[in-house]
């Protein structure tokens, strides 16, 4: 459920979904990985049942469970050279849309949208993929930081690779 | 089976696709058996609905009513634990007008209702229910019509791998296996006195390649310092994040995967199709295992230890599974979609009972490296793709498994007859090619089958 935010929350809250979109889009890597807080996780679970997801990290598997150094890490396999899946990397669009703020309190700010990305390859052509996203954001004077990015991905085909910059 | 134009104009039989001289050191196979719809629709009938292929693990299916749906051969079935605390399978379909019954990939049905005309049946496969029966049927159902579900013919389980086959006249499963084979699945079971368990998180994937690359990328130690040599550098890097604070289980053999260690490596060719790879460890701390090696030993001989803690191992099954016990420990199977098109799934288990610290770590290398959205899979799957793309070029004729020629030996070597083990061949470089010849014995030997 949206909560209607005090003052200009949902506008800030937005910008910072729409420049991280921009970020990964233009594959300004270092830029991006700045949005996140140092104790930041970036999760995307995985499939647990036909309608729910993992949701205990240290018992059930993710697809992707992150700390800021597995970010850094993923930044480091992709800017390589040498992964096959990576080179050459796809065009990607990130669409983000029906961003709510969804609570607020003194220090952290919960954030809801919805994503769909277009992944395009010269070679193999076309990739659509969309999920839901649950953000929790961090206030730190009048910035706004990532300090949890749940990616759930709507898919059990999963054609090519997924990555933290491809969903 | 429709003539292609490869088997029309270059060859003569299913035979001719395979070149073995292996006295000559010659092993090929014709590229056509990577792209021809009818070398494909022939596989389907002569080795996925013949063979014994792997559907779940026991404990998926805990509770009675507990179900895991897949498919074989195309056909749609279900795996079931019934009332009776027995496993059984089921063609997915409803015995009255053939809809399909389960609603998931996964489900709990104590009682399966057919969702188009509300007939139900209980877990062993009875009919317990036809809707409005004495109004359509006011004299029951014709004698010739049987109401119940119908058993995929065969379904069976070792040391909790559930496997089932479309054919009644299958060899026993541990035949199927064999010997060998058994002792490699062993070694995994053996690592908790309370079995294995399989960990909830799942996903499905596809590669635009033919269903045997992952049988080759399985068991093909050549290509893992070429395509994971990104995955070693990328954990390195994290390592050097993390610095000297890092904990001996979140390290990775990442030296070992370059092949700069000088550890020891084979592969052998199991027999019936099945081939293993291993490596020794450099580092067995960083396995989740360890933390067992004292009580292991009090349980089985050290070679048999060794092997399952010290050595890390590939498994890869025929004619569609996967056993890692590497850095972390899965089960892949792999179904053949088209010629071209193959749908793949993983998952992590574990020994029951390991310490919690223990499992996180396993779950985090696992996430490292067996899923689509890992930091290795995603390139095996590119590379595959490239090899499907590459080998279109059927003018070229044949692929040639040439590797490690010098270092097969017939039979067992030292360390596999340290742990009892009779591989049909043992090779003392784990990136050898030799192990191919095994399993497209075994793929011809059924191929073949009816000619």
């Amino acid at each position: 459920m949206a909560v209607e935010p005090a003052d200009d929350l949902l506008a800030r809250a937005t910008a910072l979904l729409t420049l991280e979109a921009e970020y990964l889009d233009r594959r300004r890597w270092q830029d991006w990985l700045s949005l996140y807080t140092e104790d930041a996780v970036f999760w995307a679970p995985a499939w647990a049942g036909d309608e729910t997801w993992t949701s205990d990290p240290q018992r059930q598997v993710s697809l992707i469970w992150a700390d800021r150094l597995n970010l850094a890490a993923r930044i480091f396999r992709v800017e390589g050279g040498d992964s096959f899946a990576s080179v050459p990397l796809p065009l990607t669009v990130h669409l983000v849309t029906g961003i709510a703020v969804t609570s607020v309190a003194a220090e952290t700010v919960e954030v809801r949208a919805n994503w769909l990305v277009h992944s395009f390859l010269r070679i193999s052509g076309a990739i659509v993929r969309a999920g839901r996203y649950e953000y929790g954001l961090r206030r730190a004077g009048a910035e706004l930081k990532i300090v949890r990015k749940k990616v759930f991905i709507h898919d059990d085909a999963i054609t090519g690779a997924i990555d933290f910059y491809n969903i | 089976m429709t003539t292609s134009d490869a088997l029309r104009n270059d060859l003569r039989s299913v035979k001719d696709l395979i070149d073995d001289r292996v006295e000559q050191d010659v092993f090929r196979v014709h590229k056509s058996i990577y792209n021809d719809p009818a070398i494909f629709d022939l596989e389907l009938k002569r080795i996925f609905a013949k063979a014994w292929i792997y559907v779940c693990h026991e404990s998926q299916v805990k509770r009675a009513g507990d179900y895991v749906a897949t498919e074989i051969a195309h056909q749609p079935v279900f795996v079931m634990r019934t009332a009776k605390g027995g496993i059984a399978a089921y063609f997915d379909a409803c015995a009255h007008r053939g809809a399909r019954l389960t609603t998931g990939r996964t489900g709990h049905a104590p009682t399966i209702t057919c969702r188009y005309h509300g007939w139900c049946f209980n877990t062993e496969g009875k009919c317990t229910k036809i809707q409005f029966e004495k109004l359509g049927w006011p004299d029951g159902l014709p004698r010739d019509f049987d109401p119940n579900l119908r058993p995929v013919p065969r379904v069976a389980s070792y040391r909790g791998f559930i496997f089932a086959s479309l054919d009644a006249a299958a060899e026993s499963l541990e035949s199927f296996l064999g010997k060998a084979t058994c002792k490699v699945i062993d070694l995994l079971a053996d690592q908790s006195p309370d079995g294995l368990e399989v960990l909830e998180g799942s996903i499905r994937y596809r590669m635009r390649a033919n269903w045997k690359f992952q049988c080759e990328n399985g068991a093909d130690g050549y290509h893992v310092a070429a395509v994971h040599r990104n995955y070693a550098a990328t954990v390195v890097y994290r390592e050097q994040l993390e610095g000297p604070s890092l904990d001996p289980l979140k390290a990775t053999e990442a030296g070992r995967i370059l092949n700069r260690t000088g550890t020891a490596t084979g592969s052998y060719d199991l027999g019936r199709g099945h081939m293993l790879n291993w490596s020794d460890r450099a580092n067995p701390a960083a396995i989740p295992l360890y933390e067992r090696e004292a009580q292991l030993l009090e349980r089985f001989p050290p070679e048999h230890v060794r092997w399952m803690l010290r050595r890390g191992r590939v498994f890869t099954g025929f004619p569609n599974f996967l056993l890692n016990d590497v850095a972390s420990t899965s089960i892949r199977i792999w179904r053949p979609i088209s010629v071209n098109e193959t749908e793949l799934e993983a998952w992590c288990f574990a020994p029951v009972g390991e310490s919690e610290k223990a499992r996180a770590a396993r779950i985090r290398k696992f996430e490292d490296f067996f899923f689509p959205s890992s930091l290795a899979v995603p390139d095996d799957v590119f590379a595959m793709e490239a090899a499907h793309q590459g080998n279109s070029a059927t003018d070229l004729g044949w692929v040639r498994f040439a590797r490690g020629y010098a270092t097969v030996v017939s039979g067992a070597d030292e360390p596999a007859r340290s742990l009892g083990m009779e591989p049909d061949s043992s090779n003392t470089q784990g990136d050898s090619e030799t192990v191919f010849g095994g399993f497209y014995r075994r793929w011809l030997g059924m191929m073949a089958n009816g000619e």
